[in-house]
Formats: structure tokens, sequence, C-alpha cells
């Protein structure tokens, strides 16, 4: 994190302060949760956990695309579905390992997306909307139907689990390590991202994209790259599953998984990372914490999407408080003084 | 001269895409005429079929009573429908706010909330299985016209298609409430400002097109004989392919293109397995999108 070690030495004692959040986080993270996992020492939590941590992964993808650059995005799952099946069958028709199918299964989603988003980039609002959820769907029928190459509704066993050259992460505490190492870093990338300039840039495309055109802001391009972007960090999070769970089919992916990511980052809010997180770990979490509710729990979910957009239209954590948030605890970027950019006010990472 | 085969694949595909027509109709009405965007609609359609269903095995009444009964439940949920999901999020009249991006996503997200909701709901009352619909009550004794085999469900759909879309373009366009919902859908304030109760006129529409869908489930149910929580699914995504197609706002430009996309996947069905056939559709739709952005039938729009 470079943006810390420039800002200026006067702030040190806020700063000291201002990394409080940020530094809790990753105690609870790397610490507080894996020790509380190992104290109870069941596979169940483990997997929850695991999948939360990939869902948090996801949402943040999403509100890379849907709430900072305000495209509506209904096909997602299907990158993360193009994430896994890359990772699935290079390991089962290949035989590599997860150090070399995770950034794989990333770059072939953020292939795919290009290739989409070529054609597609120019509609706007509800078209564009429409056109990711035929997108997603195709993918999803290819995964569904191609049944020579993605075994189709079968699914593809993944025999291999977490390792990194070689050395074998497969044991539970390493593999939740694994996925909360790549998670934390993918989040950081997504936040930096979603902080800085080009985050900035991408809210004006948001906001008006007409206006921002005008002003210079490249909005065709800007658009392909938060969509190709948040792809990739898809398919990283479907690479993820894949090793995690050793076993994939197309189900994982169908559009209602899209509307479920769509729903975590709208309770969340549209536009706040931190929110996409909350949202995230609410959507995973609450219906295992409902399974004595047995069938009601999804109920529950559709009801608690309700009231949050009836209730919190700004959702849980709105932007502007999240911004605020940010800029308070990882202020760096938007201090007054600094030798970036002098006496003027900083908006944000460059 | 034609190879009856291709002639019974055509009439398959025309009976497909009667249904799609169908749905595509009330779904069309709400979501293009008025512009709002309901995912809420395929469970509107469930629930016609369920409400059918349930009469059926509780009184076994003549199917003209079967049909009443869904559509006035259907009146029923696109009523509460539009209470719950609709109504709380015009609560600002301001121009602005009517205008924004927000409250229309807003309301795409409530009504998605709301079909999760009935759908599970359905699913603990019903069960997620398929259940059939009663021997006596399905619509599909088989009917031979000249080289084709057709079934009476597909005249039956075709009449109501056909009843709907006159009765419907009469509405629009012959009535005073036809006006009033053209008025609310072109400009809301300036409807407002006339003198037009927009909230009535919006649950009016609503009523209308839910009673469209509900009567679609019940005869889609009485036609293929099965009735499960799950089904408005892929109908509704036809339906709205048929709708953006034929242009968002242009009720019999969504029927042709509901026609056209049934005869597709059916004569698709020729050459590829039947698993693929959903990607004519798709397809269709991306094609559509790019080439024609204002539909193959849908006024002049300023931006795509």
């Amino acid at each position: 994190m470079n943006a810390f070690e420039t800002a200026a030495p006067a702030d040190g004692l806020s700063r000291r302060r201002g990394l409080l959040v940020p530094a809790l986080i990753l105690l609870l993270v790397f610490a507080a949760l894996p020790a509380l996992l190992a104290g109870f020492d069941k596979g169940y939590f483990y997997q929850i956990a695991n999948l939360a941590l990939i869902f948090v992964l996801l949402s943040a993808s999403m509100h890379l695309v849907t709430g900072v650059a305000g495209l509506l995005h209904l096909g997602h799952a299907a990158f993360y579905g193009v994430g896994a099946y890359t990772a699935a069958l290079l390991t089962s028709k290949l035989g590599l390992g997860f150090t070399v199918t995770l950034p794989l299964s990333g770059l072939v989603a953020a292939l795919v997306a290009f290739l989409v988003a070529l054609p597609t980039m120019r509609l706007v609002s509800i078209y564009f909307a429409v056109a990711t959820l035929a997108i997603g769907q195709m993918l999803y029928l290819v995964m569904l139907n191609w049944v020579d190459f993605t075994k189709g509704p079968n699914g593809v066993i993944v025999s291999k689990g977490f390792e990194l050259f070689g050395v074998s992460l497969s044991g539970r505490l390493a593999a939740y390590y694994t996925v909360a190492t790549v998670v934390t870093l993918s989040v950081i990338a997504i936040g930096r991202l979603s902080h800085s300039y080009y985050g900035n840039a991408l809210r004006s495309i948001r906001e008006d994209d007409q206006c921002a055109d005008a002003m210079g802001v490249s909005t065709v391009r800007l658009k392909m790259e938060a969509f190709t972007l948040s792809a990739f960090f898809a398919g990283v999070a479907g690479g993820l599953w894949a090793h995690m769970t050793g076993y994939i089919s197309p189900g994982d992916f169908k559009f209602s998984e899209s509307i479920l990511i769509l729903a975590m980052v709208v309770v969340g809010g549209l536009g706040s990372l931190p929110g996409a997180v909350i949202g995230a770990l609410l959507l995973i979490l609450l219906p295992e914490g409902l399974r004595a509710l047995g069938d009601f729990r999804n109920i529950m979910v559709g009801l608690v999407m309700f009231l949050s957009i009836l209730l919190l239209p700004k959702g849980l954590l709105g932007e502007v408080s999240a911004l605020r948030l940010v800029r308070q605890q990882l202020g760096a970027a938007w201090r007054t003084t600094g030798p970036a950019n002098g006496k003027g006010e900083g908006i944000g990472w460059r | 001269m034609f190879d009856p085969y291709y002639l019974q694949q055509l009439a398959i595909g025309l009976s497909l895409g009667m249904t799609y027509a169908l749905m595509a109709i009330g779904f069309t009405l709400i979501f293009g005429v008025l512009n709002v965007v309901n995912f809420a609609h395929g469970e509107i359609y469930t629930l016609g079929a369920f409400a059918g269903l349930v009469l059926i095995s509780a009184t076994a009444p003549p199917i003209v009573a079967v049909i009443l009964g869904a559509l006035a439940i259907g009146a029923l949920a696109g009523f509460s429908l539009e209470r719950i999901a609709f109504k709380p999020f015009r609560r600002f009249t301001d121009e602005a706010s009517l205008k924004s991006r927000a409250m229309r996503e807003s309301t795409l997200l409530s009504s998605l909330a709301v079909s999760i909701v009935v759908r599970e709901a359905l699913e603990i009352v019903f069960g997620s299985q398929m259940r059939s619909v009663p021997f006596e009550y399905l619509i599909n004794t088989p009917v031979r016209v000249g080289p084709v085999i057709l079934v009476t469900g597909d005249f039956i759909i075709f009449g109501v298609a056909a009843a709907m879309l006159i009765g419907l373009q009469y509405l629009l366009t012959r009535t005073r409430v036809g006006l009033a919902i053209r008025a609310v859908s072109n400009n809301p304030l300036g409807a407002k400002y006339v003198g037009i109760d927009t909230d009535r006129t919006i649950i009016t529409t609503f009523v209308v097109g839910s009673m469209m869908g509900a009567a679609a489930g019940i005869l889609m149910g009485l036609y293929y004989g099965a009735v499960f929580p799950a089904m408005g699914f892929t109908p509704g995504i036809k339906a709205f392919v048929a709708m953006v197609m034929g242009g968002l706002s242009s009720i019999p430009g969504a029927v042709i293109c509901a026609l056209i996309l049934g005869i597709s996947e059916s004569m698709a069905t020729t050459f590829v397995s039947s698993g693929w056939s959903d990607m004519v559709a798709y397809g269709f739709l991306i094609l559509t999108l790019i080439f024609f952005p204002n539909g193959l039938f849908g006024a002049r729009r300023e931006r795509v």
C-alpha cells in the first residue's frame, strides 16, 4: 500500500488512528475467525466461511460494474461460471494445479467479457441490462449443453485442492487461508480501483454518461474496462469455488445466482464497497443462520431484500457514508497536504 | 411442394409462439407501455395456473369458471403487486425523482424480491414438484388439419391471444382509460398536470396486465398438463425477448416477434438438440439489440 507511506508526516497521529478499522478487519479475517473455526473444527463451518468469502469477492466485483460504473449487470454469475469451468477443465483435462488455474480462470473470464463487451457496450440503461441477461443465459446454456466439453448437467469433478507451487494447501485451515488471502487481495485491488481517479471517472459515467463524454472521459472504453475487470474478479472467485468444493455443475451459475449477487450489492448499498461486502455476508450467513426455519429461509431472503430496498433505499451502508468511511480510514490519498498534490484537496488514489 | 414434416414443425412453432405471445401481451402492457420494469409477471402467471388447479381439485367446475377464477386471482395479484412493490417507491413525484434511474432500479429489485417471496411461498404450500392437471380438463385433443396435426388447445390459445390483442388495442386507442394509460406512460408528470389520476391509471394497467398473465398461466397449465412453482421463469424470459424485439412499447410487435421466436425455435430443433433451442431466443435478442436497437416495430427512440 504505497499511498500510506507517502502521507505527510504531520498526519502521523491521525494516520495511525485512521488505520484502525482496516487493521481490525484484517485481524478478524486472518486471526480471530480461523481461531474460532479451528476451535469448533467442523467442516461445515469452514464451508460456510469459504462460501461467504467467495461471495464477498463476487459482490465486490459486481460493485465495480453495477455500483460504481452504473451498468446494471444481470449475467454476472455466468462469468463466475466461466472462471470455475476454466479451473475445473484445466485441472481435469490437463492436470494443472491451482497456482496456474487461478490466474487463468480470471483471464479467461475477462477475455470472454471483453469479446462480449465489444458489440454490446454501446447500449445504455435497460437495453444493456437485457443484453447482459441474454449473454449470461447463453453462457449458461453452453455450460449445460456442450456435453462433450463441459460434461453438461453432470458437472465436472475437480480432483485437486488448493496448492501453491506444488505445496499442498488442502487442509481445512490452509484452504481457508488461501481463500481469505486471494479474496482480501482482490477486494483491496477493487477498493483501490473504485476509490481512485479511475473510480471517479466511472462514477461520472454512471451519473451522466453524455456529460462525461463531453468532458473528455472516454465512456465506452472505461465501461469496457470496468466490465472486463469485474469479470476477471468474478472468474477468480469461480476458480476458488471450483477448487474449494471439488465439484461444479451448471446449476451453480444460473440466473438466480446473478440475481443473488445483485441483491447483495443493492442491500449493501449501490456504489459502496463496504456495503457490498456487508450485503454478501448478510445474504450468505442469514440463510445459514436461519436453517432452523427450514423452508422459510428463502422467503426470509426475499423479505430482507424487499425490506432493505423499501426502508433503506441507499442500502445498509450508502455510498456517501461509505466514501466518508474510506476517506477517514484509508485517507492518505485524500489528505490536503502532501508531496504529491501540494496544498490542494486530494480526490483519491491516482 | 413442402415436406409435411416441415409443415408440422411450422405448426408446432406457431403454437409455441402463440403461448409466448399470450404471456408477452400482458408483459408488454405493464413493462413496455407503462414503462415500469416488472420482474414479478412470471409469478402472476404461476399464481393464475395454481388458482385454476386449486379450483379444479376443490369443486371441479366447468372450464370457463376455472378461467374466470384465474382471472380474478390475477386481478387481485396485480393490485397487490402494485401496492406492495411499486406504490411505495412513488413517494416523490417531482420531476427529478420520476426520471431518476435509482427509482426504476428500486422497483425492478422490489418486484424481483416480491417474486422470490411468492415463488418460495408457493413451493412451501404446493411443493416444488410438478402437479398434474386432471385429465378431463386438458385441452390437447388432437385435431387433423390437412397434413398436420394440431390440438384443440392451439385453437383456444390462438382465439384467446387474438381476443386479448384486439381488446387491448381497442382499450388503448379507443377508450379514455387507454388514453390515460398512454398519457401516463408518455409523461407521468404531464399526465398529472392535466388532471389524470396517475395512481389509479397505473393500478388499472397492472390489474389488466396481470389478468392477462394469469389467463396465460392457466391456459398453459391446461395445455401442458403440468403446474409447478418455477413454471413462470422460461416463458417470462421469452416474453421479455419478444417485447424487446418488438420495440418495448408495441403490443402487436411483441406478438409478431413471439411468433417469430416460436417458429425459429421449433425449426432449430430440427437441426440441433432441443437443449440448444433457447439459444435462438437469446441470439435473436442480442442481434436485435445490436442491429435494430429500436426493436423491429418500435417507435424511434432517442438513445438505447
